[in-house]
């Protein structure tokens, strides 16, 4: 993959973004930034950030000012009612609703990181109680301490279960098991022997899953001397993890997700690059330290970053609805959004959504389409809930050509090529008064330009 | 189209418009004038039974009560429309509600047409009245319209002798003698003008089925619906939607509604109105069919009578069917062809529980066709547990034929079940019911309950909690109830029933009570719940679905009970539907 980051200085590259004469504040970075560090944004906030700056806009994502604590409280409330049933639909809806909604979109965002890093399938966990424990214990740390989500997420009975662990002998040690830990949640693939995975699948022995509970039964693990990674003792799978946390390999691997979840999908990036990155991880797994280097960075805010990413349908949708500052029908988006592959609580294998590129094919754009259209047009499932006119009106766009101009500004900040804004007025000229707007909105929506983040 | 609000409300306030031609002979029943061919027709036929009650005191002070109400009196819209209202009222010199009891008094009809047509009459007791109203909305419709630069919008047109107007694109109307006619298309304005005269008019009235409809009419209806089945039968998605095999549980409560529908060439509403009770009774021609497989309903190729409902204590609904099941189980490849895979689970199961008994001659056939449904409040007890979501208990009762011989098999299977159930939760890690044998009034049951022992938070427990899955046999009467609470309320109702025998219900075969307070209460129960799913299942905000929620607990407040029954005479089928009102007393 080609390297661009090899033009920039590293220091440079992490170094606060400062705004100047050749490297203005504008409406483009503050919709790059919201889509990232969010799920895009309503006008009142693209507007904000505008007059604020990138400093303090980024520093409201990260400690957002108010009272978070009462929105926080009453949705733990709505996620435990709906916790009562063996299906996670009633989750997803609330979660969806919570990522609508919230005033910290980051660390909904981050919950989502983690979601997919320490990616299971919670149809193998059959408990909604247990799914929103896990969800739980994503959030509290999206933006806390790494070295203390991986101990809890490791340890947790969903881990056990969707892992198919749920019984760890000390005669029958589970190496599939410690394989996927080890591959997909701490160090990535290739980095460990296979005896570095047998020594571990020993350290688990003891761990036993009893009425959906992790117990630990002494007499079933193995206290014989274990060789993990260059070191040597009666290892338990605590010790494992912080013998795995020693490794800069684990912050490597960390960082290199957080590169392309915030900067790019597009290239691969030097390990000298992320250096100054993993240095700062490795300091303390402090997560919320590296995400305010990389959203204040100069690196974040140049063309190696914009429109780097594709958008996962959760982010495309939520988008379109932030944006019109609307809550819809959650279960039913739910719904769309697993047709578009990305049905929250069941990635598609123990690696998480691969992203990227694999979000689009024609029977995805068609789909997407299909979404934006049944929002837009308030068709079934979604009567009456996106209030197309009243955004309009509340930001007085006066005429039709204020509304598209408004549209334009609030989901591409205005940029895209001439040839592209022509089509998009030529394509919808021919349709009735009463449908053009709507017509219009919808074609900004699954243009290209909208696709990517 | 229509833009100045003010002529809409005022069209609203009136919902009629007339044209006089000055037509001194006695117009011709308004069905008359309607094209036969209209699909659903509805009649103003009493109106003044209507207006008694829709603009008496009573429902007044229900509407003005209601905050909602209230609140929207202070909207700056509902006072316009308060404006416009009084100054027609000093114009006509009379008060709105004499207005429309005057403007609607000789009845109205409004009539749905093939391709989205319509046309609505209205005969007033007062002429000079409708022609005033007609006169003022006319010169607003035409000021409205030069204002706007578009004067050609409001026409008047003579037309046969009659003058037609038009206030909009999509609105024609006229007055003849003190009739109203308004309608979406010009061509149906020009074929009832056309034909105001004509007695051989291919009009409804001149229509066979219309006529045999209407000889049974209540002349006490104050209204009426109704409807051309042989034309509906006609569209493809109707028809299927009548003709297509059921599923079993459909097929067994439907009990040949679809069919006779199906077989209908009309079907004839009529409402009549009190300020205590609506009652709305249907009547088809279509003939019910015994002698097939909707034999199950009846005895002898004649509809079976069900049973009187059984009453209990918190009761929100209550069902008694006459359904033979052995007729039923043995039609079943006629009546649901297709073996569906829960179907094939269905009788898997049955054949565990029943050890291996033949299910339609050695279990259905042991059971009696009369069959009793009923669900009520549930009352938790703080001490032992509130579950977070509360839902109601329901039973059904069995009539036997052999209750001392069948009622231990019946008994067997129901603690298999209960086995088969805690097996089931055992392997998915969930905990199980335990059972008991406890009397209650000589009557031994079948208890079983999830112990709440180490049950942390009592005030929000699990769902589970609803259900204590009982079984009992009172003489000939087997009792499965979701909890032991109902089931021991209908052991009391049911011993009453020994001593005063209930006479069963002739010519009626389903029987559906709904209590519409305790099911209010019920929701009001369950409001957290209903809002929460309200939010996430349509989007609304936390406080649209709180106020939607107290709406409909206000409206059902209006209303005591919701009655259905369903049965045929002289194998035709009728269904009655009645509502008991709950009105606030008048000041």
């Amino acid at each position: 993959m080609k390297n661009q980051n090899a033009a920039f200085d590293p220091q440079w590259a992490w170094e606060s973004y400062v705004p100047s004469d050749e490297r203005p504040w504008t409406l483009k970075w503050v919709g790059h930034l919201y889509r990232r560090a969010a799920f895009g944004a309503s006008w009142e906030q693209l507007r904000q950030a505008m007059e604020e700056g990138p400093a303090r806009t980024v520093e409201r994502l990260l400690n957002p000012s108010g009272n978070t604590d009462e929105f926080e409280t009453s949705f733990d409330e709505y996620e435990s009612a709906a916790a009562n049933s063996d299906s996670t639909e009633g989750l997803r809806a609330w979660w969806l609703r919570r990522m609508i909604q919230t005033p910290d979109p980051l660390k909904e965002k981050m919950t989502l990181f983690w979601h997919n890093h320490f990616a299971i399938d919670c149809g193998k966990v059959k408990s909604g109680v247990l799914a929103l424990q896990r969800l739980r214990l994503n959030r509290e740390d999206a933006l806390g301490n790494y070295a203390h989500l991986l101990q809890a997420i490791v340890h947790h009975p969903t881990t056990f279960l969707a892992l198919n662990a749920e019984k760890n002998r000390k005669v029958l040690p589970n190496d599939n098991f410690a394989k996927k830990v080890l591959e997909n949640y701490c160090l990535g693939p290739d980095m460990v022997s296979e005896q570095d995975i047998h020594e571990t699948a020993r350290a688990f022995t003891g761990w036993f899953l009893i009425r959906n509970e992790c117990r630990f039964l002494d007499r079933e693990h193995d206290h014989t001397n274990k060789r993990i990674l260059g070191e040597e003792g009666d290892f338990d799978s605590q010790d494992v993890i912080n013998i795995i946390l020693r490794r800069p390999d684990a912050a490597q691997f960390i960082v290199r997700k957080l590169y392309r979840f915030f900067i790019s999908e597009v290239e691969e990036p030097a390990h000298s690059f992320l250096e100054p990155l993993v240095r700062l991880f490795t300091a303390d797994f402090n997560i919320k330290k590296v995400i305010t280097v990389i959203l204040k960075s100069n690196l974040f805010f140049s063309e190696t970053a914009y429109r780097k990413r594709v958008k996962s349908p959760i982010e495309y949708a939520l988008e379109i609805v932030r944006g019109f500052e609307a809550n819809v029908s959650t279960t039913h988006l739910g719904n769309d959004l697993k047709a578009l592959g990305q049905d929250l609580f069941h990635p598609p294998t123990v690696k998480g959504w691969l992203g990227g590129r694999h979000w689009i094919n024609s029977a995805a754009l068609i789909g997407r389409c299909n979404l934006a259209h049944a929002l837009i047009s308030n068709s079934a499932p979604y009567e009456k809930q996106l209030a197309f006119d009243t955004v309009f009106e509340k930001y007085k766009c006066k005429s039709d050509e204020e509304s598209c101009q408004f549209i334009l500004n609030l989901f591409l900040q205005d940029d895209l090529d001439e040839t592209v804004r022509k089509q998009l007025y030529r394509s919808t000229a021919d349709k009735k008064p009463s449908s053009w707007l709507q017509r219009f909105t919808i074609d900004v929506l699954t243009c290209p330009e909208f696709q990517i983040g | 189209m229509v833009r100045n609000p003010f002529i809409i409300i005022a069209l609203l306030f009136l919902t009629s418009l007339i044209c006089l031609t000055g037509e001194s002979e006695p117009l011709p029943k308004p069905s008359q004038w309607i094209p036969q061919d209209a699909i659903l027709t509805f009649e103003l036929s009493n109106p003044q039974a209507l207006f008694d009650v829709i603009l008496g005191a009573k429902v007044e002070k229900a509407i003005t009560s209601v905050p909602e109400f209230q609140a929207l009196t202070n909207e700056n819209g509902f006072k316009e429309f308060l404006g416009v209202v009084h100054y027609l009222e000093t114009a006509l010199a009379t008060d709105w509600k004499a207005a429309v009891k005057s403007l609607l008094g000789e009845g109205a009809v409004f009539s749905v047409l093939p391709e989205d047509q319509l046309v609505f009459t209205a005969d007033s007791t007062n002429p000079d009245l409708l022609t005033q109203l007609h006169d003022i909305l006319f010169g607003f419709a035409k000021n409205d319209a030069e204002q706007h630069g578009d004067s050609d919008r409001v026409k008047l047109k003579e037309y046969n002798g009659v003058t037609g107007y038009s206030f909009g694109n999509d609105e024609v109307h006229c007055i003849i003698g003190n009739r109203f006619v308004l309608s979406n298309k010009s061509n149906i304005l020009k074929r009832i003008i056309d034909n105001r005269t004509n007695v051989e008019y291919e009009s409804l009235s001149n229509l066979n089925h219309y006529k045999n409809a209407q000889m049974d009419i209540d002349p006490e209806a104050a209204l009426t619906a109704f409807l051309r089945m042989d034309i509906l039968n006609q569209v493809s998605g109707i028809n299927n939607a009548l003709t297509r095999n059921l599923n079993p549980m459909a097929a067994l409560l439907a009990a040949g509604i679809t069919d006779s529908l199906s077989a209908s060439n009309w079907l004839l509403a009529e409402l009549c109105i009190d300020e205590e009770n609506l009652l709305l009774s249907t009547e088809i021609d279509g003939k019910l069919d015994m002698s097939g497989p909707m034999a199950f309903i009846g005895t002898n190729d004649r509809v079976g009578a069900a049973l009187p409902m059984i009453e209990v204590p918190n009761q929100i609904a209550s069902f008694s069917f006459f359904r033979d099941l052995y007729k039923f189980y043995s039609a079943k490849d006629d009546l649901f062809p297709e073996r569906t895979s829960g179907l094939i689970f269905f009788e898997n199961m049955m054949g565990i529980f029943f050890t291996g008994r033949d299910l339609t001659e050695e279990v259905w056939k042991e059971i009696k066709p009369e069959i009793r449904f009923v669900a009520a409040e549930q009352k938790f007890d703080s001490s032992t547990g509130i579950p977070a979501v509360q839902l109601p208990s329901f039973a059904v009762v069995f009539k036997l034929f052999h209750p001392e011989t069948f009622g231990i098999v019946a008994e067997e299977a129901w603690q298999k079940a209960i086995g088969l159930i805690n097996f089931t939760r055992g392997q998915n890690a969930l905990p199980g019911l335990l059972i008991d044998r406890p009397v209650y009034k000589d009557v031994k049951m079948t208890l079983t309950y999830f112990p709440s022992v180490g049950e942390e938070d009592k005030s929000k427990q699990d769902i589970r909690f609803n259900f204590r899955p009982t079984l009992a046999r009172v003489k000939d009467n087997l009792i499965l109830s979701s909890t032991d609470q109902l089931a021991e309320d209908i052991i009391d109702s049911v011993l009453l029933e020994e001593k005063n025998p209930p006479e069963k219900i002739s010519n009626v075969h389903s029987l559906v009570q709904l209590d519409v307070d305790r099911l209010a209460s019920i929701l009001e129960s369950n409001r957290e719940t209903i809002v929460r799913n309200d939010m996430v299942e349509k989007g609304k905000t936390k406080e649209q679905a709180e106020a939607e929620q107290v709406m409909l607990t206000r409206i059902m407040q209006y209303f005591n009970q919701v009655s259905l029954q369903v049965g045929a005479q002289d194998d035709t089928p009728q269904a009655e539907l009645k509502l008991s009102l709950n009105l606030p007393a008048a000041e």
